[in-house]
């Protein structure tokens, strides 16, 4: 069944190199919607990436840095992007050859109609 | 060095004398202590009784600098030069802080004016060539070499030939998230690096935890752009954590780069001490 996302994550998993895409909440880690590739866990990544948006979250406004807009935790074989909006959190799991601009600039736009479909009720 | 019963000693004597020029050397003892809030006291309540004192301004200024309010020792310095022109503590300090802004031209006036005023200072020359050097090719490393001999050794300065331009800075932490050089200037001047390094060095943990449930090997670096900021980081030697902060203008291709730089150049540092 399609939801609000479904496009959304589509445009997002068309990216070479992307493994997962996901909305989730960043509150309680649960998946709001998911796009993933067979033999990965859509709960499993969810959890992570939602704990560490909402550390960064915490610890950047304790900081007195204001709220976090996009994050990205690059490792030695793979990388995590994360763009928040409001308490949902748009994720995506990928490959560490990724156009990593292109999906910066994606993400943040899929937060922005995020945001959008929140001031319509969708949630 | 003046020894803590010399601070008492001066305490006393500006306590029985409040007129006393004492004041300057107990608030160079403090800060040299780094009891950087009390020196500041001392000195601005004793400029309240001598305001033209060159030496006490002079004193002022580095207690800013201490304290990561450039603007404020800038404008210390400039009121020394007013009072004293040629005092070659103000013409190094505003060396400093021109050479820190990349103002190279204004960086050069004023270290050839402490250069004619003390030939022997082989600092003062260093300083010069290096801006010379700067002002001819734009290359402003190694910016160190240039800073006054009382901010040379100073660790929190680790950074600054590296990071040039307003609103970067840069954090060495350990793996308790204490400073172990750098500094993170805030919006208001004060320098605020361990509330900062305490509050982002919590990131890691979680970033440790997702790279290993997910089967990703290491974490690497972690950049996150807020409202007011970019900040990066990286992982250190010894369980150490290296945190970069830019403003949001800095294009984040340039945020990796510099904080590769600021790696190479921890690494280093940590290499000499351990």
């Amino acid at each position: 069944m399609a939801t609000p996302f479904t496009h959304m994550l589509q445009s997002l998993a068309r990216q070479r190199g992307v493994i997962a895409a996901l909305v989730i909440s960043e509150r309680d880690g649960i998946v709001i919607d998911s796009y993933v590739q067979v033999g990965h866990s859509a709960d499993r990544v969810a959890a992570l990436a939602a704990k560490l948006f909402r550390k960064a979250r915490l610890s950047a406004g304790a900081a007195g840095l204001g709220a976090v807009s996009f994050m990205q935790l690059e490792a030695q074989s793979g990388r995590i992007c994360a763009a928040g909006a409001g308490d949902q959190v748009i994720v995506i799991l990928a490959e560490s050859g990724i156009n990593v601009g292109l999906v910066r600039v994606e993400l943040l736009r899929s937060a922005a109609e995020i945001g959008a479909l929140d001031g319509q009720g969708f949630r | 060095m003046t020894m803590p019963d010399d601070v008492s000693l001066l305490t006393e004597e500006l306590a029985r004398d409040p007129d006393s020029l004492a004041f300057v050397t107990l608030g160079e003892a403090l800060r040299r202590q780094g009891q950087l809030d009390m020196a500041l006291k001392v000195t601005l309540r004793g400029l309240a009784r001598h305001p033209y004192l060159p030496d006490a301004h002079d004193l002022g200024a580095r207690i800013c600098v201490d304290r990561g309010e450039i603007e404020r020792a800038f404008e210390e310095w400039d009121m020394v030069l007013t009072l004293a022109p040629g005092h070659l503590g103000a013409l190094k300090g505003l060396g400093f802080v021109c050479f820190h802004r990349e103002r190279f031209a204004d960086a050069e006036r004023y270290f050839s004016a402490a250069a004619a005023a003390d030939p022997q200072d082989e600092q003062v020359e260093r300083a010069l060539r290096h801006v010379r050097t700067a002002r001819a090719d734009g290359w402003t490393e190694p910016l160190a070499h240039a800073l006054p001999a009382s901010l040379m050794d100073d660790s929190r300065y680790l950074f600054v030939n590296v990071l040039n331009e307003e609103g970067q800075t840069a954090l060495l932490l350990d793996r308790d998230g204490l400073v172990l050089a750098g500094a993170y200037v805030g919006a208001d001047g004060k320098d605020v690096a361990q509330e900062v390094g305490a509050e982002l060095s919590g990131v890691t943990e979680a970033a440790r935890r997702t790279t290993r449930h997910l089967s990703m090997g290491d974490w690497t670096s972690i950049v996150f752009e807020t409202e007011v900021a970019v900040v990066a980081m990286a992982p250190s030697q010894h369980d150490g954590l290296l945190v970069l902060a830019t403003s949001r203008a800095t294009p984040l291709g340039l945020v990796r780069r510099l904080l590769d730089k600021c790696s190479d150049r921890a690494g280093r540092w940590l290499e000499e001490r351990v």
